[in-house]
């Protein structure tokens, strides 16, 4: 997963660099520093950095043996898609209720068992937070696609 | 005797009830954000940014301060009755808190850890009353060369801090720079990476990538070394103990190691990118080895838990120093704030502290108040900070969850921005499981648009001469001070290295 990791930041490196070269100038009309200074340095370096990275990477990874995945990575991804689907669910039903179906689902996964505390928290958690954000700090929340009251 | 008359004038801006209250709550938040092990005070700072939007900014600004140095003092109650850390700067305050815990004084400990904090918090705040305006005088002369060059200071410090790690903390640098690109050129009023987005014109908002990176890298990353797993067992019951209150010997033993600490966490709080984990883990150090018991280090010395905990709290005050007056942040912390003060609309800088004086002063008064509020709080509301302890983690991350993404979207009703704040998250997750710098990428997104900004007007006033670095008296200063603490930062962190180690091995 490191090497996975290290090969995604070099590919947007050189997605990045290419843009830096391609598009932006490095000196403008008058001779001065133009837009594309700055970040054809960055993105020479990065992609640089990142290949030496990749390379050692290799190395200790084919020294040390394959890099495993830790039992709770699993925690970590089933956290990570109902996040995602909590994103979907804010844009489709909005902040009040989103955060209610996300809260019953995530706590319904991770604090198994306490149905009680899990409902009370749905509820209270986003109702606290309306009265924050919206009523005391006038500030919004995600409005969703369906016209629900909240 | 100005600095007496703008200190008045702070506290008559700091006394309004509404910044009392406000400065009360910056105080408890932070110190709950101390407690919950795997937060820091960034990723309490960046989740709260929000919420202080419709605030005025001076009582915006002294309840996120206070959020930042009240999180050193709640850190440590942790680190006494659980052995486990609120947040990276109270580490050392383990080596000897948890000891003293077992040994049936944790009440003394949780006592001293908060007057230890309050002594380093008010002498930090001391140092920061008298040494700011002195700061701001010398920098005064600044111009874009040594902006330049000192955004280029506080990146280098914080990548030696790093230590072998340099490589991923430049690449992490390199990333945040890369961020900072994004946008219209403002020189030449070209689009950069905006790919026909009308929400990228304006850049990339620092807030949400803050919120992603502290907020939910951190938690996931605490979710994948399994916090949710574990409760508050190992939880030590000080109420049970025979003795609160520390004895005549604990305060008689460790009036020096106060002061020492105190001083010593101040001047490593200014150096950017060391900060108060480096400055409490020298402060262990070097008390062990002035005292006439360094054997008892690591089994429950009193003199081991005062000492880190006066140099992580004077580090915070030490830290404004390089914020306040020059505008650099020093580490991850300080970022989140200096974004707090341009949210206001606010740069910080040479001239901040006489432009807007009655922020500036209020806000560093408001810092004594705090660490006063701080002692009380910390003392007497321990119970309640230990039913925190408590909640488990299972059900505090959905809770942080909710409010990251919501906070996110309050600030500028946008969708896009809750979307890149959970790409952040996700990216700081993996950042934090292979050793890259959150911290690094937060700073260089700051200080990026405006290195770049310098270094173009300083070749455009040089005509494009490089010999301008130096030419210019500021400029050499800023470059001899780079290569002294190029050499002199490796050295601190060995010795603070030794001070994590010893400990170990006492115990082993």
């Amino acid at each position: 997963m490191r090497i996975v990791f290290l090969a995604l930041l070099l590919t947007a490196s050189l997605l990045y660099s290419y843009y830096a070269y391609d598009t932006l100038s490095f000196l403008t009309t008058t001779g001065r520093l133009g837009p594309g200074f700055f970040p054809r340095i960055i993105g020479t370096l990065l992609v640089v950095l990142c290949l030496a990275a990749l390379i050692s990477d290799r190395r200790s990874a084919a020294d040390e043996g394959d890099i495993g995945v830790a039992a709770d990575a699993w925690s970590v991804a089933a956290m990570v898609l109902a996040s995602i689907g909590y994103l979907v669910a804010l844009r489709l039903v909005g902040g009040v209720v989103g955060t209610v179906i996300f809260l019953l689902v995530i706590l319904s996964i991770f604090n198994r068992g306490r149905y009680f505390l899990n409902a009370t928290l749905s509820v209270a958690v986003p109702a606290c937070l309306y009265l924050l954000f919206v009523v005391t700090l006038n500030a919004d929340m995600p409005e969703g696609l369906l016209p629900l009251p909240f | 005797m100005d600095i007496f008359a703008d200190l008045w004038m702070g506290l008559a801006v700091a006394v309004s009830p509404i910044n009392i209250l406000y400065l009360l709550v910056g105080a408890m938040v932070g110190m709950v954000v101390g407690v919950i092990p795997g937060f820091g005070p960034s990723a309490g700072l960046a989740i709260l940014l929000p919420v202080t939007m419709g605030m005025d900014p001076t009582g915006a600004i002294m309840m996120l301060a206070a959020i930042y140095y009240g999180a050193m003092y709640g850190g440590t109650i942790t680190s006494i009755l659980l052995n486990t850390p609120g947040e990276s700067a109270t580490v050392a305050s383990t080596f000897d808190g948890y000891p003293l815990a077992k040994k049936g004084r944790a009440g003394p400990a949780l006592v001293m850890q908060a007057v230890a904090s309050f002594a380093g918090g008010t002498i930090g705040v001391m140092l920061l009353t008298v040494l700011a305006p002195a700061f701001a005088q010398v920098a005064r002369n600044f111009g874009p060369p040594e902006y330049f060059l000192l955004a280029m200071l506080g990146m280098i410090t914080l990548l030696v801090m790093l230590g072998h790690n340099w490589k991923l903390g430049l690449i992490s640098a390199l990333i945040g720079f890369a961020l900072g690109t994004v946008g219209v050129d403002l020189e030449t009023g070209q689009s950069r990476y905006t790919f026909g987005s009308a929400e990228l014109i304006g850049g990339i908002e620092f807030i949400p990538i803050a919120i992603g990176l502290f907020g939910l890298g951190e938690l996931f990353y605490s979710f994948y070394e399994g916090a949710h797993k574990t409760g508050a067992d190992r939880l030590i019951r000080y109420s049970e103990e025979k003795h609160f209150w520390p004895s005549l010997h604990d305060w008689v033993s460790t009036r020096f190691t106060m002061i020492r600490g105190s001083l010593l966490g101040f001047v490593v709080g200014v150096i950017p990118g060391a900060g108060a984990t480096i400055a409490s883990l020298m402060a262990y150090s070097l008390e062990r080895s002035v005292s006439k018991r360094p054997e008892n280090f690591g089994k429950g010395e009193m003199a081991g838990l005062v000492a880190p905990e006066a140099a992580n709290n004077a580090a915070s005050s030490g830290a404004m120093i390089p914020l306040l007056t020059l505008g650099i942040p020093g580490s991850g912390s300080t970022a989140v704030l200096l974004a707090a003060f341009l949210m206001w609309g606010l740069r910080p800088g040479p001239l901040f502290m006489e432009q807007n004086a009655p922020l500036a002063w209020g806000f560093i008064a408001s810092m004594y108040l705090g660490n006063m509020a701080l002692l009380v709080i910390n003392i007497f509301a321990i119970p309640l900070f230990v039913q925190i302890i408590r909640i488990p983690y299972r059900i505090l991350a959905p809770i942080v969850v909710v409010i990251c993404t919501i906070g996110t979207f309050s600030v500028a009703s946008s969708n896009i921005e809750m979307y890149l704040m959970f790409a952040a998250g996700v990216v700081g997750f993996f950042m934090r499981l292979y050793g890259y710098s959150p911290a690094a990428l937060l700073l260089a997104l700051v200080l990026g648009p405006m290195a770049e900004e310098a270094l173009r007007q300083t070749l455009m006033i040089s005509q494009g001469s490089a010999t301008i670095f130096f030419e210019r008296p500021g400029s050499n200063w800023i470059m001899v001070t780079t290569v002294v603490l190029l050499v002199v930062l490796p050295l601190l962190q060995r010795f603070g290295r030794t001070a994590r180690a010893d400990p170990a091995s006492a115990g082993a």
